[in-house]
């Protein structure tokens, strides 16, 4: 990789290099997601991993929760205060020309970028596994914020997928396919793509 | 937890080591698979410069931890000021929400045998049993 040149840079979410950021009962892996890893850095991607904004609001004890819940003004302004401690690194990557994506963690409340969960009466006591919830096309509150203030500092959007995680059942063989597609996409049609639509 | 994998071990690392500019230079330390092998989830520091907000943000994540049974190393660079840690920031903000400064282990990125250091370090370092046993369940 010329040292000067362009880079590829993938922007990913905190958990996919420490699981210890998960929610009690998340955690999938000790600590780095492995396939994430290897199919960015074998392609070529320098990480930059990402703040996780529910361990440092709600704590490393905190319960599951839905969109819903975290879709507060204090949560949004504390996302709002990781997207503006962030983006000066992420804007001296798109000024200097390197090429951008982001891997969010779909079906998280937070960090989600295709799917995120909800359930809008959803509150008191979490009653696992009893408790039900909706996986719905949309992105977290956390992506929601960042793309915003991103976007407030006149950036373009950061093309972007989600690892299917949270997805209530955990799919790793499904999640590689997925996030090998929209990498190998990326390299087929470099510099063609817009953002990719939530569904 | 049930059916929680985590493994309450992590480690503050320097983007140098995440992002080598060459990986596959002869000897050069793998530090991600290292700790990828080892269990460790990584809290990654930001390149060299101005992170003041970030790194504040990263203390806040460290001192959550570190408060709740969490085994918190680092790993910096022999040679690179602050070890590529941002030190002389991050210490004293992690000293001001009352946390103990993390062990460090600094990388010699040309001996031989580096790894298996690393993982010895990594593998050698816990939490008293008694604070395990309190949060760990």
């Amino acid at each position: 990789m010329a040292q000067d040149g362009p880079r590829k840079v993938a922007l990913i979410a905190n958990c996919l290099l420490n699981q210890n950021a998960k929610v009690c009962e998340g955690a999938r892996y000790r600590g780095v997601v492995s396939p994430v890893v290897e199919a960015l850095r074998s392609r070529g991607y320098l990480l930059q991993q990402l703040p996780c904004p529910e361990l440092a609001f709600a704590g490393a004890r905190r319960w599951w929760a839905v969109y819903e819940q975290y879709d507060t003004p204090a949560y949004r302004a504390h996302c709002r205060r990781l997207a503006q401690a962030v983006a000066p690194l992420i804007e001296q990557y798109l000024r200097r020309g390197d090429e951008l994506i982001l891997i969010g963690l779909d079906g998280s409340p937070s960090t989600g970028v295709r799917f995120t969960s909800s359930k809008p009466e959803w509150g008191g006591r979490p009653n696992r596994p009893n408790d039900d919830w909706e996986i719905v096309p949309r992105r977290g509150v956390w992506i929601e914020e960042l793309e915003a203030e991103l976007k407030r500092r006149g950036l373009p959007p950061v093309p972007a997928t989600g690892w299917a995680l949270d997805m209530g059942r955990f799919d790793e063989a499904g999640s590689r396919r997925d996030l090998e597609a929209f990498l190998d996409s990326r390299e087929v049609g470099a510099g063609s793509h817009a953002d990719d639509p939530a569904p | 937890m049930t059916g929680d994998a985590r493994g309450w071990h992590m480690a503050l690392v320097p983007d140098s080591l995440i992002n080598p500019r060459d990986r596959t230079g002869a000897g050069r330390p793998d530090v991600l698979s290292v700790l990828e092998n080892s269990g460790y989830g990584v809290l990654q520091l930001p390149p060299p410069g101005e992170h003041g907000p970030l790194l504040a943000v990263i203390a806040d994540q460290v001192a959550e931890y570190a408060h709740h049974g969490y085994a918190v190393v680092a790993i910096g660079v022999r040679g690179e000021p602050s070890g590529g840690l941002h030190w002389r920031r991050l210490a004293p903000l992690l000293r001001h929400r009352g946390v103990a400064l993390p062990p460090r282990y600094l990388v010699r990125s040309d001996a031989e045998g580096e790894e298996e250091r690393i993982a010895r370090f990594l593998s050698g370092y816990d939490l008293p049993v008694e604070e395990q046993r309190r949060w760990r369940v």
